[in-house]
């Protein structure tokens, strides 16, 4: 805690700016978040009902009916703006959260395992029912499938505008250049 | 770990009794920026208040970052940084616009990654 608590704060003039990094367990949500942070990541803990409600008194906080997710949080200050990474879960029982962290964010981008792309169909529903703009970057493992794009598109059902990118969680240039390609599409669905 | 898990104690029990001053209207969010109003004297609050302005002291910081340093969920720690912010303890810069960024921020945004 001590090497965090002396890690650069923040200036008050950077516009602040989210983005999340969203995908089924294990496909590298925590590893692009930290390539990506300037900061060592850290953890926040989200209180939900078990109805899925976000639990925003403290009142039965403490309560058998709550359950906790940890959010992946990082940071990455510009010149004039101050990115703040989420990495956050994908199961459909986390609706009311994802309906939170999408006010107000820029994008999103979603990760995918070519292993298991089902596991991306409740994220992308997620993304898609909480109204925001996303780019989808299939992380790639040694034994991953590799799929033409077009099978990649239909499995997943995506918008032809929609980028389809290939990434390496772990490679800082890579991150970016996800980003990047992220927002350079909200950009043009902007200007468009 | 990302999948919900159930866990007894999510506040500890000196925090669940502070009896939190929390004001109706509450604007704080995520990522709004913290920072300490200056000559603030911490000696009067209560031990998650005197922990946060400590952790603030180094400059300003994301409620969201507060609640990680401090082990405490974020929707506590929005809640403390509220009430100390209507009593004037903490000072804060708004979140990002509901609508999400502009034109001009997304510049700023693509051309500080294409930079680095
Ligand atoms: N080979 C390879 N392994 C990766 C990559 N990204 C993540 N991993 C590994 O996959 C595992 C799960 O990643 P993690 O970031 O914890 O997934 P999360 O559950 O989405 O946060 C970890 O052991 C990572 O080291 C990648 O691009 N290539
Ligand atoms: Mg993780």
């Amino acid at each position: 805690m001590a090497s965090a608590l002396s890690e650069s704060r923040i200036s008050v003039d950077h516009i602040p700016v989210k983005l999340i990094i969203a995908g089924p367990f294990g496909v590298g949500k925590t590893t692009m978040v930290s390539a990506l942070s300037e900061i060592k990541p850290l953890n926040t803990e989200e209180v939900l009902t078990q109805a899925g409600t976000l639990v925003d008194d403290l009142t039965g906080v403490n309560e058998k009916t709550t359950t906790t997710t940890a959010i992946d949080f990082g940071r990455l200050t510009l010149p004039g703006v101050v990115l703040y990474l989420f990495g956050a879960p994908g199961q459909t029982r986390f609706q009311v959260l994802w309906e939170e962290l999408a006010r107000g964010a820029l994008g999103v981008l979603v990760l995918a395992d070519t292993r298991r792309i089902d596991d991306s169909f409740a994220v992308l529903d997620l993304v898609e029912n909480a109204g925001i703009r996303y780019a989808v970057a299939v992380n790639h493992f040694p034994d991953s499938p590799d799929y033409p794009d077009e099978a990649l598109r239909q499995a997943l059902d995506l918008d032809p505008r929609t980028p389809l990118l290939v990434c390496d969680a772990r490679d800082p240039a890579s991150a970016r250049a996800s980003l990047i390609a992220l927002v350079e599409h909200i950009k043009e669905l902007m200007v468009s | 770990m990302t999948s919900g898990r159930q866990r007894r104690r999510v506040v500890p029990d000196f925090m669940a009794a502070a009896k939190l001053a929390v004001p109706e209207q509450i604007n704080v969010e995520r990522t709004t920026l913290v920072y300490v109003a200056p000559e603030v004297v911490s000696d009067a609050l209560d031990p998650p208040g005197v922990h946060l302005v400590n952790l603030l002291k180094e400059g300003p910081l994301s409620v969201y970052e507060c609640a990680a340093h401090l082990g405490l969920p974020y929707c506590v720690v929005r809640l403390l940084v509220a009430g100390l912010a209507a009593s004037g303890t903490l000072l804060t810069r708004d979140p990002p616009r509901a609508e999400g960024p502009d034109l001009e921020i997304l510049e700023l945004v693509l051309s500080g990654l294409r930079a680095l």
